[in-house]
């Protein structure tokens, strides 16, 4: 094998807190991030709910880069990375400025940009619409203002592969630093909530209105949310040099299209299923020793249905029994996000040895016949864990982490 | 995670499994074409008009530019994407999805590439772009606030994502391999085929469509003309675009569609298609001054070019050609400069430098890969591009070679850079003497 890749800092802002541990602990007791939508008003909507980031304020984060000239995605961004390089230890002091870079994921970067200058056009106020439109919305700002604020001048990127992006951020930094072109990388993803996105999954009937339910025979629908998650990616060389905190390798990852449907997912669940076999095949893992996948499960009808098909196609019946969760349930689906901060779950089940549950599940679904981890989190220890993730356009990502070889 | 990785998902292409390291890294070559620009629908015509100093810059007439100061951009005239796509439904592809869908097409063809093909040899696509459709987006986001967001239209919502180009346009080809949309600004399309070659060296795939696409639309039209970065659209002075240009004041907004079909060497062999080119090294890197500190932008740029001619295995004095990304702007035709001319030492005043965006536009996520099929047909024909307007070049850049006129290309190694105004930097090392076809 060549440099194995692993994962050496986690900073997360979600809508169960920020930083990794009140997340790990809110995670592990099942609470939920979900609350009536703040962030605009939803009185014509028929559901409310959200899974909103609450109580963040970026001037407690951002350092260099004037606060109020970003995006709120880019906002929380820069919080996570700086508590993903804080958690590793990592010194960019020491580490040449052009050898660090940046990869991120999302849905819609920074949409609240473009939502303000939407009210001015039908206001019929566009003279008011200034520089900062074209400084804040386009999604790859969300990177440059990372690597501007941390003086990062490597590879920098961002792969808005919708709610499976984080997913191929983590991939591609791991072809970035296995080719030697890196020392260390940032790679996650980051969404703000979206009234675009909201009103949106709202006409397709695909919001619940009292809770998402993933995997229970009467769920509902999925709830929008937003968030950000940072990991530190590095060489297992040299983070066992500089004697590192190492929480999981990337052993492989599988990337494939449907080439079916932009917003439903293939009828036989074919591209996820081929996504985890690839995952399987590049990591040279057999399928028996996965022991947790973390579900995309968004709590839709047909996702969590087709979800469960293409898990079975691969591990066999109940995906061979395999404890799969979904944290959708207790965050909403925090869009580009997602897969970023479901890779960290991934990571810190490894390392601690315990699943977070998929709460509100009540009545099992003969469709989705899978040990979900129902309402409790469980004590296990996990060698090999699977995050899938799939998207709009029919992104499909599947990553496999390990525990790192001691 | 190994980054030589095995591909066992393949296997129809015959290619030997390369899960050993002793076993190097892929040549990744170029076997097709695909091109839906202002100035013409194949790199034949679209290089014959920039040598003749065709430009493409008009008033708009695909929206209305209300009273906004400049009013010009580069269309592309009567694009119809039926005359690309024929039958079928076209409703749920706005116009970044159907550029890029047609120009998919063009370059599918171009590799040889039948509907069969593409499923069993899982064929996928690397898409760059800004914005995909902020023009999507945005109508979208007034319906619901115009009739209440009940009215909003579903087919409209699944084009809000930045990925519905690349998801719409595999949708059509039936392209079940890798997906990805690639962002970084006016880097995007070269970074896109950077991209690419990175999956098919490391054995992640064998055949990827990749290039760019970009519309032209009223929301980013008018929201850049507000960073000022327009021509034109500070103090009421007279547009000049032209790519180093003495006088140059901004870029002008372009749109469309370019891709290459990339294939690692083995797979082009066994199908047995014309090798057109070989991308022989990429390097992308980033200015976290944005701009701000100029030796800090040419830092970044050089240190692109440096690394991606390393990695090519070549010299600056093999380079018969140069395609870079100056658009007009003051201080980012200067800094790419600058950047050129540190890479290329002595080369820099002795090599042929194009730069089309003052007769293209600013195409944003397309251009780079417009850059690339530019100086692909440049070396293949063995002519480049004069930089086109009538502008002399600022006296005392670095580069001794910005003629406005075609200049002859004696060398059939190219190198296409970018250098975005957000910070993006990109370069790429093409090899046409690796070609097996001319």
């Amino acid at each position: 094998m060549q440099e194995p890749i692993v994962i050496t800092g986690i900073g997360l802002v979600t809508p169960l807190g920020k930083g990794r541990e009140l997340f790990w602990s809110r995670l592990l007791a099942g609470d939920s991030g979900i609350s009536p939508v703040s962030s605009f008003d939803t009185s014509a909507y028929s559901v409310h709910l959200g899974g909103e980031v609450k109580d963040f304020r970026a001037r407690e984060h951002v350092k260099n880069l004037e606060p109020e000239s970003l995006g709120r995605a880019s906002q929380m961004a820069i919080a996570a990375a700086y508590e993903a390089l804080e958690d590793s230890g990592v010194d960019l002091g020491e580490i040449p400025r052009e050898r660090s870079g940046v990869i991120m994921g999302t849905t819609s970067g920074e949409p609240q940009e473009v939502e303000r200058f939407d009210d001015r056009y039908v206001a019929g106020d566009l003279r008011s619409v200034g520089r900062e439109f074209m400084d804040r919305y386009p999604c790859h700002v969300i990177p440059a203002h990372m690597a501007a604020e941390l003086g990062l001048a490597g590879f920098n990127l961002m792969i808005p592969a919708a709610c499976a992006a984080g997913s191929y951020a983590v991939g591609q930094a791991c072809e970035v630093l296995g080719s030697g072109r890196a020392d260390v990388m940032l790679a996650g993803g980051a969404d703000s909530f979206s009234r675009i996105t909201y009103s949106g999954f709202a006409r397709l009937g695909a919001i619940a209105q009292e809770k998402c339910q993933p995997f229970d025979r009467g769920r509902r629908g999925m709830i929008p949310g937003e968030g950000a998650a940072v990991l530190v990616l590095e060489t297992r060389r040299r983070a066992r040099q500089r004697g590192a905190h190492v929480y999981a390798e990337v052993a492989g990852y599988g990337l494939t299209c449907d080439a079916h449907h932009m917003t439903a997912a293939h009828p036989q669940g074919d591209g996820a299923a081929r996504a985890m076999e690839q995952a399987l095949d590049h990591s040279g893992i057999h399928a028996q020793e996965v022991g947790y996948i973390s579900a995309h499960g968004t709590g839709t009808p047909t996702n969590d249905r087709l979800e469960t098909l293409a898990a079975c196609r691969v591990f066999g019946a109940r995906a061979g029994g395999k404890p799969i969760s979904s944290i959708k349930s207790m965050l909403g689906h925090t869009m580009g996000a997602a897969s970023a901060i479901e890779t960290a779950v991934c990571a810190l089940v490894i390392e601690e040895g315990k699943i977070p549950p998929t709460i509100n599940f009540e009545d099992p679904d003969p469709e989705c016949d899978l040990d979900c981890v129902p309402n409790e989190a469980r004590d296990q220890r996990v060698d090999v864990a699977m995050n899938n993730a799939y998207a709009f356009g029919g992104n499909n990502a599947s990553l496999v982490l390990r525990r790192p070889a001691s | 995670m190994s980054y030589r990785a095995a591909q066992p998902e393949s296997p129809q292409t015959g290619n030997p499994q390369t899960g050993s390291s002793q076993i190097p890294d892929r040549r990744v070559v170029v076997t097709g074409f695909g091109v839906v620009s202002p100035l013409g629908d194949s790199p034949r015509e679209l290089h014959g008009r920039l040598c003749a100093g065709a430009c493409a810059l008009a008033p708009i007439e695909l929206f209305d530019v209300q009273d906004l100061p400049v009013t010009l951009g580069a269309e592309i005239p009567g694009f119809s994407a039926r005359d690309y796509l024929g039958e079928g439904n076209l409703r749920p592809l706005d116009r970044t999805a159907r550029l890029a869908a047609s120009a998919t097409e063009r370059a599918l063809a171009d590799a040889g590439l039948s509907t069969e093909d593409r499923h069993r040899l899982s064929v996928g696509l690397i898409l760059g772009t800004v914005f995909g459709s902020v023009g999507t987006i945005s109508a979208f986001d007034r319906r619901g606030l115009e009739a209440g967001p009940r009215y909003v239209k579903p087919l409209d919502f699944a084009n809000s994502v930045i990925n519905a180009a690349a998801g719409q346009t595999a949708i059509w080809h039936g392209l079940p391999g890798v997906n990805s949309t690639i962002c970084s600004g006016t880097s995007s399309g070269l970074q896109a085929l950077a991209y690419g070659a990175d999956l098919i060296r490391g054995g992640r795939a064998d055949i990827l469509v990749a290039g760019g696409a970009e519309e032209l639309c009223f929301e980013s039209f008018l929201g850049y003309q507000r960073t000022g970065r327009i021509a034109g659209s500070r103090n009421a002075a007279p547009p000049c675009a032209v790519p180093f240009g003495a006088g140059r004041n901004g870029f002008l907004l372009g749109e469309g569609a370019a891709f290459l079909v990339l294939e690692a060497e083995e797979s082009a062999r066994d199908r047995g298609v014309a090798i057109r080119a070989v991308l022989a090294g990429s390097s992308s890197g980033f200015d976290p001054s944005r701009g701000h500190d100029g030796d800090s932008a040419a830092a970044s740029l050089k240190r692109c070019i440096s690394m991606a001619l390393h990695q090519a295995g070549r010299e600056s004095s093999a380079l018969g050609a140069v395609s870079c990304s100056a658009n007009g702007s003051p201080t980012g035709d200067l800094y790419e400069a600058q950047g050129l001319a540190q890479a290329l030492g002595d080369a820099a005043g002795t090599v042929p430098i194009t730069a089309s965006k003052g007769l293209l536009g600013e195409s944003l996520g397309a251009g780079g890969a417009l850059q690339a099929i530019i100086l692909l047909e440049s070396l293949r024909r063995g002519q480049l591009p004069g930089i086109g307007g009538s502008e002399s070049p600022e006296a005392g850049l670095p580069l001794g070679r910005l003629e406005p006129t075609p200049r002859d290309v004696i060398a059939a190694v190219g190198l296409a850079t970018s250098s975005s105004f957000d910070g993006h930097s990109c370069a790429i090392v093409f090899d046409g003497e690796g070609g097996t076809n001319e």
